[in-house]
């Protein structure tokens, strides 16, 4: 098995987690509890209620950044992606978050006056930074992803609404999405000050935790936007596509 | 834009000429090209060190006044930013330098240690890597953007054109490793060169 991998539907959802172990939080974020026996990804996916291509999609575009999903993968509702990124979103606010600043501000208060100064700095800095994801974030759950509910629902109904056709004219998904670069710009600014800048701190331990989890989130965060930007914007584009057809409207 | 290193100052206070001769072919082979203060006694030592500069001194045993430590230790005191190596019969006890080059030692321990001596980081100073990697000019433009300058500004207020500006950018960050603005200012204050008053809000 290699990073080419690809996961299948009759692969035991054990094997998943033993091959990349950085799924972990991914199949949390499906609400899937661990002891799954030898259950394959299929059973253990029907048990949970999962659409199984959809969980698919998902591992396997996490785990292999050039995994491109085929037409045939693609058949899985927006509400789904669209439930799963939300997840994603609370992940990072509820549980990553709070975990990072957590580690900042032990290592503030841990530190003599001199360094806690440069380490208030980066707390700034990542404090900054949250402020960028929320906004984000909200921008994404109040505005992108409601429209693409109703690029469904119109596909679905076959009734397509003025404002809607206006919408896919002037605002494409296209608009929004480069949108990621800068919130990955600058988690990798952040590891790098406190890779090769920050004055050495004394509590090892604690710099390498928050470290650790600054990769893992990097990780999280790249995998976030692949999904949006590899299995949800082409779906939506195409969607996009065929309704302008329909409605006579050229481009 | 070449590495700098900067030119250090070697004294080598020992009374052979033989022994000072032998001591500045061990430098060279190990790519130490410093500037040379020599002298045969510890009397002028105060007149070769540059005030307030790091220096390296190489110093002959036999020269230190008794008690050895207490000697050193006053020497050490007086030119904080020096670094000491003794050349001696033995390792003098509770001394403020760690570094000796022992009369028995053969070619290979001779080069290790002097190598030792001359790359050892030096934990004492403060944090202020910017002057080894960046140039003097990338310096000044990293500051200006940590102010918050724009390009345009930045080449007005340094008298050079904004493609200028724009490559010294792109060193910087290729450099320091850091994209954004905000981490640049970072980076800036964190190595004092800008007060946090300059910094962009």
């Amino acid at each position: 098995m290699s990073k080419y991998t690809l996961f299948s539907a009759q692969m035991k959802m054990a094997d998943i987690v033993y091959h990349n172990y950085l799924l972990i939080p991914v199949l949390g974020r499906f609400g899937i509890k661990y002891g799954f026996r030898n259950k394959t990804v299929e059973e253990v996916c029907r048990q949970y209620n999962i659409n199984t291509w959809f969980f698919l999609e998902i591992v396997n575009a996490y785990h292999n950044r050039d995994y491109f999903p085929t037409e045939k993968l693609r058949d899985f509702s927006f509400s789904d992606i669209i439930a799963y990124l939300v997840n994603t979103h609370r992940y990072f606010q509820k549980v990553k978050i709070p975990e990072i600043q957590v580690f900042i501000d032990e290592l503030m208060n841990s530190a003599p006056e001199e360094n806690s100064k440069n380490i208030k700095l980066l707390d700034d800095f990542f404090k900054k930074y949250v402020e960028e994801i929320d906004l984000h974030f909200s921008h994404e759950e109040d505005d992108v992803f409601p429209y693409i509910e109703q690029i469904g629902q119109a596909i679905d109904s076959g009734n397509v609404a003025e404002e809607l056709i206006e919408r896919i004219i002037n605002e494409p998904i296209e608009e929004y999405e480069r949108q990621h670069d800068n919130l990955e710009i600058k988690l990798n600014d952040l590891k790098n000050l406190i890779i090769k800048y920050l004055p050495p701190h004394d509590n090892v331990e604690l710099v390498q935790k928050l470290l650790m989890e600054l990769f893992r989130v990097e990780i999280d965060l790249n995998d976030h936007s692949r999904i949006e930007e590899k299995v949800l914007v082409p779906k939506v584009k195409s969607f996009e596509q065929s309704i302008l057809k329909k409605s006579g409207v050229s481009n | 834009m070449a590495y700098q290193i900067k030119k250090i100052t070697v004294v080598i206070a020992v009374s052979q000429v033989l022994t000072r001769l032998g001591i500045k072919t061990f430098l060279s082979v190990i790519g130490i090209e410093p500037e040379y203060k020599e002298l045969a006694h510890l009397d002028e030592l105060d007149s070769v060190i540059p005030a307030g500069a790091k220096s390296y001194l190489i110093i002959e045993q036999s020269l230190l006044v008794k008690p050895e430590s207490e000697y050193l230790k006053n020497i050490s005191r007086k030119y904080g930013k020096s670094k000491i190596l003794i050349i001696g019969n033995r390792v003098i006890e509770n001394c403020p330098c760690s570094h000796f080059v022992l009369n028995s030692d053969n070619r290979q321990e001779i080069l290790e240690k002097f190598q030792d001596f001359f790359s050892e980081r030096d934990d004492t100073s403060t944090v202020n890597g910017a002057e080894d990697i960046l140039s003097d000019r990338e310096t000044e433009v990293l500051k200006e953007v940590a102010r918050g300058l724009a390009n345009k500004e930045i080449a007005d207020k340094l008298y050079i054109s904004i493609n200028t500006v724009i490559t010294h950018r792109k060193n910087i960050t290729e450099k320091l490793g850091v994209k954004t603005v905000s981490a640049l200012t970072v980076y800036a204050l964190m190595n004092k060169l800008i007060t946090p008053e300059e910094a962009i809000k």
